[in-house]
């Protein structure tokens, strides 16, 4: 009939045009730069070795861009972390050795002479000089570049390039943060020409580091290969690793079972589930990060330090590091206890000593002796806060404070932290690497992550001259200072420092966690 | 037929052009913005606002759409302002994912539910027809994300199987492409065909009640005759309505089925961008799901018209 195909005609017409749709577009991968050397490189290694030295990695986001100098997600520097390189970085033990500066020295206060190592190639083929690091750092201090990290480096007065491998770096006070703020993941050396051929380094991936960048299939993978060319002798051992986003807990673990991942960050109770696994090793660390609780220092009642630090003496930190974490956490101040003898020994604290009997009378004194009304805000997504949130609602209704609990999403919980518009706050931070960025960034008048107002003219004057102290003992005892100052003013409360969860297949070796760094690679193989 | 196709083409315009509006509205009336959620807690004053100045996002709101809207007309659709990638070919590479997705659970859905609902209304109020409403109220009832995880670990801690590990399209090795697949579509297939069981049964009933049918069986035809043959074809109408529904809404993306099994479709992208704040993503997805919707809703017509010769379009 006539009309059937004229029908099936039209049918068909419809149907394909959302094939072509669906159809159309056949690459799916991102970078086109440096796909084709690496073929080579794989077919040499296989040579050596029995076992295919792939590793599977399982990752729960996606990254977001690759530009170091503008990406400070945790996503993406887990990633590009294995692509550049900076002048310094931290060895095993925390302290500072040299990555692509072999030596430096400081032939006073605020100068900085580094010697760069030779013959360190970049991975299209050109050697890294001493140009590429004075233009890395102009561009991380550059407006248009926006870059999270430029406050990092606000200190620094100059930046010249004395040979091809030297660099000279003057500050304008003494800073004992700056070699520290130098192994920052983002501080990195870039290619000038990459920069000017792409616009940015969001999608293309040109570093000294040991891994090269080889794809990025969206939503799925991102591929590094070994760079042969790397500087250091038998660094990388392994030829691929692979970065595998799964964002499903249960399918991490179910992959990890079986083999198809040798690598993945688990929460403390999956650890639990897996642990009796004979092919699967638990390590874990203790992780640079606290949770804490944050004050709306402006408004009633927490303007009143003594309301503060009545909830203080109502929290019983250890309760919370027993029900959130299973035991696994440790309490902690301002200073994480993994930044070893930075950090004071806070169980001393009068203020971490619960004692509801007298959180009542700090609180008469106040004015409440009645106790108040208030409410706690938390994000929906992350589990410890809201568990939290419940534990310290129950803790605070003994001194008759009545919290009620207000889950809100991620974007509007990163919105409420940026305004302070909530009067208590559960959050999570990281200490970072170095006490400055614990005490200053966070708590100093004029810090840039101070969102709760606090302002206190003592504590400031304190960790600015903290800053620039260089001799260690006398940095110490100031900031031992600091912080017991900031503890008994509590602007937060500072809770409890979960330990980090990584699974790891038990063929796997050379692989070992650190707290400033849980992804160490080049020396992994896999037997 | 070609003008009532054409006619129903050009009302896309329309459509889309509310939908943009309402999306981008949306997008910025919600607390929360992209340069927040990339800098997170480094969110210095200074790097948010050279972010959003970036971004475009310090102009006036009707100049920001005017910019959006204009490049959507050439095929630009911008780029994510999370990685930098181009929007469009970004989502038409996901696309393709959801798109065998949902084809493969549609066909599997079809195959369990036509026949089994069939066989319930021609053996109506057995005990075959017992238990395919119990298998079919299972179906609709339990949540396909449920089934999903047990399956996974199911297969994880029985058969110390665990579904490949990174995507490849199926052009590029069919094989392993059908692997990743089976699973969820099987997930997926066997939720959807519940309502597509219960739907074939009571219409094929509704058919089997007809006049014509008593016509065709006092003609003395075969009792299969009767049915694909007569009942089928005119019972298919609301048949085809839920499926396009259900397509429609599939090609959105399975979101929570995307990300149990690490597909990388459609839904995840759209999960990611509003998570996210981008708005690049977002406006462009939704934009681009809102045209297939559209799309899908004129074929069923077509479909409709081809099955029952009294409906026509002028």
């Amino acid at each position: 009939m006539i009309k059937k195909s004229r029908f099936l005609m039209f049918f068909a017409l419809v149907f394909i045009s959302i094939l072509i749709a669906a159809c159309s577009n056949s690459e799916n991968t991102s970078n086109e730069s440096t796909t084709n050397d690496n073929k080579d490189s794989e077919t040499t290694s296989e040579q050596t070795t029995n076992v295919e030295q792939v590793f599977n990695i399982a990752v729960d986001q996606e990254p977001a861009g690759l530009d170091p100098h503008k990406t400070p997600a945790q996503s993406s520097v887990r990633i590009y972390g294995q692509t550049y390189e900076g002048l310094v970085t931290f060895d095993e033990n925390m302290q500072i050795v040299g990555q692509l500066a072999e030596s430096w020295e400081q032939p006073d206060d605020t100068t900085y002479i580094f010697h760069l190592v030779e013959g360190v190639k970049f991975h299209n083929g050109r050697e890294m000089t001493a140009d590429d690091v004075k233009y890395s750092f102009d561009r991380i201090m550059a407006e248009e570049t926006a870059s999270h990290i430029k406050s990092y480096f606000a200190n620094v007065k100059a930046i010249e390039v004395v040979d091809p491998l030297t660099v000279k770096i003057t500050v304008n006070t003494p800073d004992a943060t700056f070699l520290t703020n130098l192994t920052n993941s983002s501080a990195v050396v870039v290619a000038k020409e990459v920069v000017e051929e792409n616009g940015d380094l969001q999608q293309v991936v040109v570093g000294t580091g040991p891994f090269k960048f080889e794809e990025w299939v969206p939503d799925n993978h991102v591929t590094l290969v070994k760079n042969e060319d790397y500087y250091i002798e038998g660094q990388p051992k392994l030829d691929k690793v692979v970065f595998n986003t799964m964002k499903e807990e249960s399918s991490r673990l179910s992959a990890i079972r079986t083999g198809a991942i040798d690598f993945a960050m688990v929460s403390a109770k999956s650890a639990e589930l897996i642990k009796d696994n004979s092919d699967i090793n638990i390590m874990n660390y203790q992780s640079l990060e606290y949770s804490y609780i944050g004050f709306n220092v402006n408004k009633e009642p927490f303007n009143n330090e003594k309301v503060r630090q009545a909830l203080s003496l109502a929290t019983d930190r250890q309760t919370i590091a027993n029900i959130v974490w299973n035991g696994d956490a440790i309490i902690s101040g301002p200073v994480a206890p993994s930044m070893g003898d930075w950090a004071i020994d806070v169980n001393k604290e009068e203020l971490y000593q619960r004692d509801i009997e007298k959180a009542k009378q700090l609180l008469a004194e106040a004015g409440y002796e009645n106790g108040f009304d208030t409410v706690i805000t938390t994000a929906s997504t992350y589990p410890d806060m809201v568990d939290t949130a419940q534990i310290l609602q129950q803790q605070w209704k003994e001194i008759g404070v009545n919290a009620s609990i207000k889950q809100i999403e991620w974007g509007e919980y990163i919105e409420t932290w940026s305004n302070t518009s909530a009067d208590i706050l559960v959050g999570r931070n990281g200490s970072g690497i170095d006490p400055d960025r614990a005490l200053n960034y966070f708590f100093h008048t004029d810090g840039s992550a101070n969102v709760w107002g606090f302002s206190n003219e003592d504590f400031d004057k304190l960790v600015t001259q903290g800053k620039q102290t260089i001799d260690s003992d006398e940095r110490h005892a100031i900031y031992t200072e600091a912080q017991k100052q900031l503890i008994n003013l509590s602007p937060n409360l500072f809770l409890v420092s979960p330990m980090n969860f990584v699974a790891v297949r038990s063929n796997v070796e050379g692989y070992t966690p650190y707290p400033h760094n849980a992804l160490d690679l080049v020396n992994i193989t896999k037997k | 037929m070609f003008g009532y196709i054409l006619r129903r083409v050009l009302m896309l315009f329309p459509v889309l052009f509310g939908v943009s509006i309402l999306i981008f509205v949306v997008m910025r009336i919600i607390p929360g913005d992209v340069a927040m959620t990339i800098l997170g807690t480094d969110a210095t004053p200074e790097a948010l606002a050279q972010l959003r100045k970036d971004f475009g996002l310090d102009l006036p709101l009707f100049q920001q759409y005017v910019n959006w809207i204009s490049g959507v007309f050439v095929g630009d659709f911008g780029e994510s302002m999370r990685t930098g990638k181009e929007v469009l070919p970004d989502i038409l590479s996901r696309f393709r994912i959801t798109f065998e997705l949902t084809l493969i659970s549609a066909v599997i859905s079809w195959l369990i539910a036509i026949p089994m609902g069939i066989l319930a209304a021609v053996k109506r109020n057995s005990k075959t027809d017992f238990s395919v409403r119990m298998i079919s109220l299972l179906g609709v009832s339990v949540p396909n994300f449920a089934l999903a995880t047990v399956i996974i670990l199911v297969l994880a801690l029985v058969f110390s199987y665990s579904p490949p590990v990174g995507y490849v399209g199926f052009f590029e090795d069919p094989l392993k492409n059908l692997q990743i697949m089976i699973i969820p579509s099987l997930v997926l297939g066997t939720t959807m065909a519940g309502a597509v069981m219960r739907m074939t049964r009571s219409s094929i009933l509704e058919t089997l009640k007809q006049d014509f049918i008593r016509t065709i069986r006092a003609k003395g035809a075969k009792e299969r005759v009767v049915i694909f043959q007569h009942a089928l074809r005119n019972a298919m109408i609301p048949i085809l309505t839920i499926i396009g529904m259900q397509i429609g809404s599939l090609l959105g993306g399975a979101v929570i089925i995307e990300q149990i099994f690490s597909l990388p479709g459609l839904g995840q992208l759209v999960l990611t961008g509003i998570t996210q704040r981008d708005f690049t993503i977002v406006q462009g997805s939704v934009l681009f799901i809102a045209t297939v919707f559209v799309m899908i809703n004129l074929l069923v017509d077509i479909l409709y018209s081809y099955l029952d010769p009294r409906i026509t379009y002028k």
